[in-house]
């Protein structure tokens, strides 16, 4: 928390979409303090400043209430990368990820890259429930206890699917692959070529912010692609009237819409 | 959660606003320095002087004086207020009308010649802070017009105002704010930014702004803050880009204002007061029918419907100190760094190393010591703070006073852990911990040796292993201050090394000595008696290893004496003198014994005096074990072995005075044949060796070891010398005595004699050997020497011949390579002809002329005869 107050000046902003209960708020807890704890659905956004290297990038925390999805697109301006999570127990969520947040990203920098991510991954795979934290081992015991309860009753989206009450054995409502053709469906929403973008085997993850299964790999990842939009973003500044064709060809249109109005 | 951060404070109270008129209402307020402008429903604007008042305990309170009032005359609330006071003017919308008033009288300003100062239709408007426009005479306003969807720039100046630019909005707007040329807009359904010089636009996010009041308030340079959909207050700069996350407010906020750090808000009821540091609510004020908030150049002004006061923030000093008092030590030191660029530096730097320093204090109460320990070392603590917790480890002799106001509430440590034992035990845990990583840090300058000292009393105190390692390295522990501290744990051994370190080495062996001979306890080192000697041995003082020299011999001689063997022989270390040692040894002889051991076996001092000494050392312990009864042999075979040896190898001492000495000594005849043979007395010797000892084997060996550094021809000799004695002690009549002492048994000598030829046959000179030898032995006893002596001597008449024959081809060879080396080959042939002569060669011999050129034989000699320089040739050789 300190690490926000000091407002250094972000090199980079990396956002944290989906729809409210995904995990968001867990996944950026898992990462930032190495555990699972507690959560309440976030109000407006919250961020964090991680450094990487001598970089510091925002991470926002979005909050997938309706009521605050207005502000996703101004969260979104200037992002180099956006994290689209939803529950791998609720198909809903991926659904509302193409319905409602990827418009939101329409603000985004215009070589913003996107991860798919499919969170909870421990209610539905045996081997996202081991621990992957390696600092965090001991504590394991105390977050079974502190968050079962939870998992079972914090569904408050009114058609919460039976298996997700049900508790224990959570179906698997999506699976890697609809996550990697929703990916797809980004590339042509955002009018971009499957061969000139990252693979959708690299930008689909399966995550668990309670076992920390993947959290890592997913931020740091993210963090190694974005960096060379660090340093475009130091160069622009410092230089350059030259237009790069290939990145005019790829943006088209949305490029008018969030850099010049 | 609560910080108290703010304190509300009374400026004008309701009586001298309206008195009892009841149905008056406060609608606007504007401040400027000292001046406050109230503005009333019934059109009326009331200006006061405020003036702060702070009382004798720093309690801060407002009078204010009321200076005039005036009606407007338009029978309308007065909406807004704005002070422009360069141009002494107050701009005023009422019944949707700006117009300028002046700021002392509040009459109203005539429009000037030119234009109007009066602009109509007004639903709002907001003053640039940050004009771009440079002009300090002229003040940039935005208008929102009640019926079009537009905003228009305006120049006010002192008596008229001047349209100067007019942009378009998607919306009707309803609440404006202006930076440089960044109009913040909220329109109907949403917030929007809007360049009014390019005219281009940034859509913020949606609101609904019939549903909701929106808020737009300019924060600072292209930042502003703005009411959002459920209760946030959300961030948003010209770009667009929310840099800072949303406060969350409740829904129905009026007003809200930046206080760096802290956003404060008025809803119905409450002033609610978030921290843009970590967004969290700090503190929340109750207030009953409030209606404006506002600041005015860094002061927040709230006002209710009938009363204004000021909300005075509290020193931040005084907050972070709140804060620390609750043991809040995160969110004080976030306040305090994020106070950083409110802050002069140095000044920052002080008050942020005393927070560190407070909030690691709180932590270490709480016994959080690696957070403490983060803390006071970033806060760069004076580690004697730390120390003087504890009660007595700081040295009776340190200037240190507990800095002023204090950096926690303890007392000392007895007082924080409340009689707990176990934390007591925790915190000295801690301490030694963190002195021991500071100790060599800069932060323990100036006060070394109160730490070290301090870490001494702990470690000794806690039966710590590193009491050793500190005083046997570089440490800075007070003599005086420890002394007591270290006898009273019984650590006397750790007490001698900090003598030792003071160079107090008498004491320290004082001490020492007195626990070795248990009359101290101290377990420390069971071998102490052996680190004593070792000290002593590397002891520079002489007089001190003179001094306890005799106390370590007393104790075990076999190790005492390493304090003169063990001694380390360099140049430019004190040397003890040999003969002194010796004749200081006189009282300890088994230490002397060892002692002359060490310089003539181990040092190999060349010294007659030396090896003499050892020599009759040797000798009487022989004399002395022979003495007893019952002998007890195998000691005394060790100590012959020791003589003999001596004897025999050392080539120093003195031959007669031992030989003196065991003259009459039957028992030592082996000895005193191996001094004859020093003496090179080798007839005696071997008599004794033969005739007395009959020790035949002895007889040869003493053969080889006295001729063992000499040629083969003295070999030789001693050999034929053994022989003849061997010989002749058989001869009878030639040698009564040997014949007697043979006890008859002469063929003893005889096979000694034939045993010695077959053995040493080699060494003999053969033909002499025969010679000797009585006419009757048979051939077959000397077949072995026989046998061998003519082998000899045919292999070595073969040897030399051969020897003789690779000389010669090694001659050759070396010549041929010569020849390679010098000269390319000389062809020569009958063909081609003698240089001199001119004749072709018959025969291969010819001689070379310098130059390699071939030439008769004779026709060189010829030349040379002729020669009247008679040069010789230098290169003569022969071909094929
Ligand atoms: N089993 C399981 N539960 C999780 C995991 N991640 C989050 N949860 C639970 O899901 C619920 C919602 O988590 P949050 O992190 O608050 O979700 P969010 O996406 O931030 O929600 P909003 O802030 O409302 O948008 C909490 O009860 C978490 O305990 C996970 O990986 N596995
Ligand atoms: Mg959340």
């Amino acid at each position: 928390m300190p690490e926000a107050s000091k407002m250094k000046k972000p090199d980079v902003k990396v956002v944290l979409l989906g729809d409210m209960n995904v995990g968001k708020t867990s996944l950026l807890h898992r990462y930032t303090e190495r555990r699972f704890k507690d959560t309440i659905s976030t109000v407006g956004g919250a961020f964090f400043l991680k450094q990487w290297g001598p970089y510091n990038i925002s991470i926002w925390d979005t909050a997938g209430r309706e009521q605050f999805h207005g502000l996703g697109s101004m969260y979104c301006r200037g992002a180099s990368a956006v994290i689209l999570t939803y529950d791998v127990t609720n198909w809903q969520s991926l659904a509302e990820l193409e319905e409602r947040f990827l418009s939101l990203t329409d603000t985004a920098h215009h070589g913003c890259i996107y991860a798919v991510v499919g969170n909870k991954a421990d209610l539905t795979d045996s081997k996202a429930q081991l621990s992957q934290d390696s600092d965090g081992v001991s504590e394991d015991q105390i977050q079974e206890e502190m968050t079962k309860p939870q998992v079972l009753s914090a569904c408050p989206t009114p058609p919460a699917s039976p298996a997700s009450l049900s508790g224990m054995s959570l179906n698997k409502q999506v699976t890697r692959e609809d996550a990697m053709a929703f990916y797809g469906r980004i590339l042509r929403y955002k009018g971009l070529e499957e061969k000139g973008s990252l693979p959708a085997e690299k930008m689909c993850f399966e995550t668990s912010a309670k076992t920390g299964y993947n959290v890592d790999t997913l931020f740091e990842t993210l963090f190694d692609l974005v960096l060379p939009s660090i340093l475009r973003n130091r160069n622009e500044n410092l230089q350059s009237p030259t237009v790069d064709l290939e990145e005019c060809r790829g943006a088209g249109s949305k490029r008018a819409r969030s850099t010049c109005c | 959660m609560s910080v108290k951060a703010f304190e509300l404070v009374p400026a004008v109270e309701r009586d001298l606003l309206m008195g009892d008129k009841a149905r008056i209402n406060i609608e606007c307020i504007e401040c400027c320095g000292k001046h406050l402008y109230v503005g009333t429903n019934d059109c009326f604007i009331h200006h006061f002087l405020l003036d702060e008042v702070t009382s004798a305990k720093g309690k801060l309170s407002y009078s204010s004086q009321k200076l005039l009032h005036k009606y407007l005359g338009l029978k309308k609330p007065v909406a807004e207020l704005r002070a422009a006071s360069a141009l002494e003017r107050l701009i005023v919308l009422c019944d949707g009308i700006v117009f300028l008033v002046d700021m002392v009288t509040l009459e109203t300003v005539p429009s000037a010649a030119g234009g109007g100062a009066k602009i109509r239709g007004v639903a709002a408007f907001c003053i640039n802070e940050n004009p771009v426009n440079g002009d300090p005479f002229c003040v940039e306003m935005g208008i929102l017009s009640s019926k079009r969807r537009t905003v228009q720039i305006f120049m006010v100046y002192e008596d008229r105002v001047q349209l100067v630019k007019e942009v378009g909005t998607p919306e009707q707007p309803c609440a404006v704010s202006v930076d440089g040329y960044f109009l913040c807009l909220a329109l109907a359904t949403q917030y929007m930014i809007l360049n009014y010089n390019t005219g281009a636009s940034q859509d913020l996010f949606p609101y609904n702004s019939e549903e909701r009041r929106p808020i737009v308030k300019r924060i600072g340079r292209e930042e502003f803050l703005l009411a959002a959909p459920g209760g946030l207050g959300m961030f948003a700069n010209a770009e667009g880009v929310s840099q800072r996350a949303p406060v969350n407010w409740s829904e129905s906020v009026i007003g809200a204002a930046v206080c760096f750090p802290y956003v404060v808000a008025l809803d119905e009821s409450f002033i609610t007061i978030h921290s843009m540091l970590d967004q969290q609510l700090k503190q929340t004020l109750s207030f009953r029918d409030g209606h404006i908030l506002q600041d005015f150049e860094g002061k927040v002004i709230l006002a209710s419907t009938k009363a204004v006061y000021v909300l005075v923030p509290l020193p931040l000093e005084r907050q972070i100190q709140d804060l620390l008092a609750s043991h809040r030590v995160e969110e004080a030191l976030i306040l305090t760094e994020g106070a950083q660029r409110n802050i002069p530096k140095d000044k920052f730097q002080i008050l942020h190393k005393r927070i560190l320093q407070q909030a690691g204090f709180i932590q270490f109460g709480q016994l959080q010591f690696l957070e403490a320990s983060e803390h006071f070392r970033k806060g760069q603590l004076d580690v004697r703070e730390l120390i003087s917790l504890y009660p007595l480890l700081l040295p009776t002799s340190s200037s240190f006073t507990r800095c002023h106001p204090p950096l926690h509430e303890f007392a000392d440590l007895n007082h924080l852990a409340q009689g707990d034992k176990d934390k007591v035990l925790r915190c000295k845990k801690f301490l030694i911990s963190y002195l021991g990583e500071v100790r060599s840090t800069e932060v323990a300058n100036g006060c070394r040796e109160d730490v070290d000292t301090a870490l001494l009393k702990l470690y000794a105190e806690q039966d710590h292993d590193s009491l050793l390692d500190l005083l046997a390295s570089d440490n800075a522990c007070l003599l005086a201050d420890s002394i007591p501290w270290l006898e009273k744990y019984h650590k006397y051994f750790a007490l001698g090394l900090l003598y030792h370190y003071n160079g107090q080495d008498s004491a320290a062996l004082q001490l020492w000595i007195r626990v070795a001979d248990g009359d101290l306890q101290d377990p420390t080192r069971s071998d102490l008696y052996e680190y004593v000697v070792d000290f002593l041995c590397s002891c520079s003082n002489l007089d001190l290893v003179w001094q306890y020299a005799d106390w370590a011999l007393q104790k075990d001689p076999t190790i005492g004496i390493h304090i003169f063997t063990k001694r380390p022989v360099s140049k430019d270390w004190p040397q003890l003198n040999s003969d002194d040692v010796i004749s200081y040894l006189g009282k300890h002889v088994q230490a002397q014994l060892l002692y002359l051991e060490y310089l003539v076996l181990e040092r190999r001092i060349q010294k007659e005096k030396f090896h003499t000494h050892l020599a009759v050392l040797y000798l009487e312990r022989v004399t002395m074990l022979l003495s007893q009864s019952p002998i007890d042999e195998a000691q005394l075979s060790s100590a012959r072995d020791r003589l003999q040896a001596l004897l025999r190898e050392s080539n120093l001492y003195r031959v007669q005075i031992l030989l003196g000495k065991m003259e009459n000594c039957e028992q030592l005849l082996l000895e005193r044949a191996t001094l004859h043979g020093k003496l090179e007395e080798h007839d005696k010797a071997l008599h004794i060796l033969v005739h007395k000892l009959r020790d035949f084997r002895s007889a040869e060996a003493f053969c080889i070891w006295a001729s063992s550094c000499r040629d083969s021809a003295y070999q030789q000799q001693l050999f034929h010398l053994l022989l003849g004695v061997y010989l002749d002690g058989n001869r009878p009549g030639k040698s009564q005595a040997a014949a007697a002492a043979a006890g008859g048994d002469s063929g003893d000598l005889e096979m000694a004699a034939v045993d010695l030829l077959n053995r040493h046959g080699e060494v003999f000179d053969a033909v002499r050997v025969l010679r000797m030898l009585p006419e009757g032995w048979s051939l077959q006893l000397l077949r072995p020497f026989l046998g061998r002596a003519v082998r000899a001597s045919v292999h070595a008449c073969r040897t030399s011949q051969i020897a003789l024959g690779l000389a010669n081809s090694e001659n050759l060879q070396l010549l041929h390579d010569r020849l390679k080396e010098r000269k390319k080959p000389i062809f020569v042939s009958e063909k081609k002809g003698c240089h001199l002569c001119h004749n072709t060669f018959s025969e291969p011999d010819v001689v070379c002329l310098p130059g390699g050129v071939p030439v008769h034989t004779q026709c060189v000699a010829q030349r040379v005869r002729d020669s009247p320089t008679k040069r010789l040739l230098t290169n003569s050789t022969n071909h094929t």
